[in-house]
């Protein structure tokens, strides 16, 4: 029974990587926003498995991707160093946040996230080595920008992102998780150590946060903190994206980002202003009305149990 | 009520705090004395946009990320009103209010309603999708081109001993003031307000005792947009409006209600306070200005850490 | 040996004082009832011991070590376990699933380990069907559930707080069974109930709390024949 689900991802892999082969420099691009888009959906996704809800989804990626903007500019390392480099600062910075503010919930572990991100992005804006207002410019980019190689490096971050979201859902961790969402004073009193848990799943999905926005920078050669690097969007999308294809699971934040990337470009050809408001009328909408997403939908047509 | 406040002097905390602000006051009155009356006149501001908050977060417990947003749209409602009909923003607060009580039950009865008690993620979630539509939809019909009324009385000041400062800003503070008051009134002397409190400490012993639980949200709700839909014309006065111009506010605002701690509107205004001069005071400086937003950000961190550290102690 | 000493434990929230200056010991293997009128601290106390609070003052020592300070997992580990007042399933697992958070967390079982015990553990109590959601369970088989959760930790001391609630004749004469089943595996219980038929079975001694002060203790017989008990409870005993 399971043969088929492994024979179709591999599929899929197959296809995702040859990619290349078929499609013109445009598509490719817009594939690489759909993998950005959907391992920060992913990242979201799994701390929202815990119960906490972050904002801070643009500050960690701004943050790798200024990480690796210095780290390249002033230390000389070669790309991938810096793309490590981008995920281990933004892990780093998150177990540090994590481990003084997580023994507080809900509320104000969101707003802090929310706070953190314009904390980065006043720091960025504010320093000259940062570039102020104006950003920086990469030197020189991943591969000299060849769009196959670009890409790949993109796939590779995307399928990493889904992996680990998979071990989260297969192994122990899916279960303190869920049992930490669900109802925290229970899970303290059968031996899960919440603060230890949170702390780790909040650096491991900063970090990949991080690394993403790392790989952004690499792809278009430069950081700017007013409208760019640390964009709204950043938040925005991940979260509607993983709303819509369903929370607490691995496939929806990935059908969400396949979809909602799609809806996305169409729309901006067709409305030019406000085609945000879908994004948001698919949020309040599928809060009040589908809490499942797609996902859930399926599930429930197919009736299929909860493992 | 005397007896209170002299009570407040004997606990050494309050009077260290006391002192430190006294000192702080005179220090910046005879540096920078323009600081003063700034600081006084932002920090009013921030207290009016961060009360109504205030009384749905502190006192019923509903996170609404949609606040400021709802507020510039008041701002944009009163733009209108003055370029179609040439209407005073400040007389537009009066339909402001009717009009944004009205669309707060809608609002409330389309979505907010549906998720009380569920989650507080749902909440938070819903009030942010339903603080994007809103802009968006101020975009989709005034692009987000900034808009600023150019009215006179704006920029009024006056000059004392050798300093100028402006004095239209002292609005905010007066309006900051009735509304501090009439709040107070309200939740303290009128049986809706005590069913508020009643609520937001435990909702359930509140329906038990036969209070119309479903009617306080709804009313506390409505009211609270009422205020900060009428406090968009107020601030669409002074300030340029753009559809993203409420984000920010709602941020502060939360931390301002975080910080002077979830149900005490005064402490919300000592927050304010304290905020909106040490605000000023670092955009008065010519080196750090623009590190000045940091502060609200620094502050709730640090607010954060130190509530974090207590539990860890409890 | 002792398993359970508390000294002068007391709990305040506020202006409330919970539990003032109970002092009271647990021998391995008894079973200890803890009764009293609603409001007399009997919850408070099952969540001082098991780490939900941490008392404003006195001292807990569980096997002879002090862990007066520990949270609420760390007290599991060590080996105290509970059950809820309330029913407090964790609605996004199954049942056998509930069952393994206690065997992976509480004692660091591997996921599989965990999935063996677990199965184990609802044969030992008559559960079937494991991979059933909470939404196609029972009352009683919740509690079971709960039960089940708390011994896949493997506990020296266990909690039952007011595990018969709401359940029928046959439902609690079912339960008292169960609670004997355990005990005849040598574990040391705690059980507070307000159902007197089920205190007067099962426990070896009796603890009455009122208005968070230990009233008096000793055998049931001595205890519910007591003036001062049955002033507490007004004379009535709740039969079931």
């Amino acid at each position: 029974m399971k043969y088929w689900k492994y024979l179709i991802c591999a599929v899929l892999l197959i296809i995702a990587i040859s990619l290349p082969k078929f499609i013109g420099v445009y598509p490719l691009q817009i594939a690489n926003i759909i993998l950005i888009y959907m391992a920060l959906a992913l990242s979201w996704d799994m701390l929202l498995r815990t119960g906490q809800l972050s904002f801070g989804i643009a500050g960690f990626f701004g943050l790798g991707g200024y990480a690796t903007m210095l780290t390249s500019t002033y230390f000389g390392f070669n790309p991938l160093l810096s793309l490590i480099a981008a995920a281990v600062v933004a892990g780093l910075v998150a177990a540090l946040v994590g481990y003084s503010v997580l023994k507080l919930r809900a509320l104000y572990f969101a707003i802090v996230t929310l706070a953190l991100g314009e904390i980065f992005r006043i720091i960025a804006q504010n320093l000259e080595i940062t570039g102020g207002t104006e950003g920086m410019l990469l030197k020189q980019t991943m591969f000299k920008g060849d769009p196959a190689g670009t890409y790949w490096v993109m796939l590779a971050i995307g399928v990493l992102t889904i992996i680990i979201s998979i071990i989260f859902q297969k192994t122990r961790l899916h279960y303190a998780s869920t049992s930490i969402r669900n109802d925290e004073i229970v899970a303290a009193s059968s031996g899960v150590n919440i603060f230890k848990y949170l702390v780790i799943i909040f650096a491991v999905t900063s970090a990949i946060q991080g690394l993403v926005g790392g790989a952004y920078v690499q792809l278009y050669g430069f950081v700017e903190p007013t409208a760019t690097t640390f964009s709204v969007n950043f938040v925005l999308m991940p979260v509607t994206m993983a709303l819509l294809g369903g929370v607490y699971t691995t496939w929806g934040p990935v059908i969400g980002a396949v979809l909602l990337s799609v809806i996305a470009e169409s729309l901006k050809l067709r409305i030019p202003y406000g085609h945000l408001l879908v994004y948001g009328l698919i949020m309040v909408v599928g809060i009040l009305w589908f809490p499942g997403g797609i996902m859930g939908f399926i599930k429930k047509t197919f009736k299929i149990s909860n493992q | 009520m005397i007896n209170s406040i002299v009570n407040k002097f004997k606990q050494r905390n309050f009077l260290i705090g006391f002192i430190i602000v006294l000192l702080a006051i005179v220090l910046i009155g005879i540096y920078k004395p323009h600081v003063l009356f700034e600081g006084l006149q932002r920090a009013a501001l921030y207290a009016l946009i961060a009360l109504p908050m205030a009384l749905l977060l502190g006192i019923v417990d509903i996170v609404n990320l949609a606040h400021g947003e709802f507020m510039m749209v008041g701002a944009y409602f009163a733009y209108f009103m003055n370029v179609q009909f040439g209407m005073d923003p400040i007389v537009a607060v009066i339909p402001a209010l009717i009009l944004f009580f009205l669309f707060g039950i809608f609002v409330y009865y389309i979505t907010f309603k549906h998720i009380i008690g569920k989650e507080p993620l749902s909440q938070l979630l819903l009030g942010f999708g339903v603080g994007l539509v809103l802009a968006e939809t101020i975009t989709v019909i005034a692009t987000n081109f900034p808009r600023k009324l150019g009215l006179d009385y704006v920029s009024s000041s006056a000059t004392i001993g050798g300093f100028t400062f402006g004095t239209f800003e002292f609005v905010y503070v007066a309006a900051a003031i009735i509304v501090l008051v009439g709040l107070q009134l309200f939740l303290k002397k009128t049986d809706t307000g005590q069913a508020a409190l009643a609520v937001g400490q435990n909702p359930r012993g509140a329906k038990i005792v036969g209070i119309n639980v479903q009617w306080i949200y709804l009313l506390i709700f409505a009211l609270s947009i009422a205020l900060i839909g009428a406090i968009g014309p107020l601030f669409g006065t002074r300030y340029t409006i753009f559809p993203a111009v409420g984000g920010g506010y709602t941020l502060k605002s939360f931390i301002l209600v975080a910080v002077g701690g979830m149900g005490s509107l005064n402490g919300v205004v000592l927050a304010a306070l304290i905020l909106g001069m040490a605000e000023t005071l670092v955009l008065s400086s010519l080196q750090y200005g623009k590190w000045a937003d940091i502060i609200y950000f620094a502050l709730i961190i640090g607010f954060i850490l130190y509530r974090s550290h207590q539990r860890q102690v409890k | 040996m002792t398993i359970l000493k508390t000294t002068g434990v007391t709990r305040q929230f506020g202006g409330l004082v919970a539990l003032s200056d109970v002092s009271i010991e647990v021998e391995e293997n008894e079973i200890v009832g803890i009764i009293g009128p609603n409001g007399a601290g009997k919850s408070t106390f099952t969540n001082v011991i098991a780490g939900v609070y941490l008392p404003t003052a006195g001292k807990i020592e569980f096997c002879g070590r002090d862990i007066t300070l520990k949270a609420a997992h760390e007290k599991c580990h060590a080996g105290i376990s509970r059950t809820f007042q309330l029913m407090r399933p964790l609605v996004g697992l199954n049942m056998i699933q509930n069952i393994m958070v206690g065997a992976m967390f509480g004692k660091g079982h591997s996921l599989k380990e965990s999935r063996i015990k677990s199965a184990d553990l609802c044969k030992f109590l008559d559960l079937e069907n494991t991979a059933r959601p909470i939404s196609a369970m029972t009352a009683l088989e919740i509690k079971k559930m709960e039960i089940a959760r708390a011994l896949a930790t493997e506990p020296k001391l266990l909690f039952l707080d007011e595990v018969m609630a709401g359940l029928n004749k046959n439902e609690t004469m079912e339960m008292i069974d169960t609670v004997r089943k355990i005990h005849s595996q040598g574990m040391t219980i705690v059980i507070i109930e307000h159902v007197m038929r089920v205190i007067r079975e099962l426990t070896h001694r009796v603890v009455v709390l009122e208005w968070g002060k230990v009233l008096c203790e000793g055998p049931y017989e001595k205890v519910s024949s007591d003036q001062r008990v049955i002033t507490a409870y007004l004379g009535e005993e709740a039969e079931c």
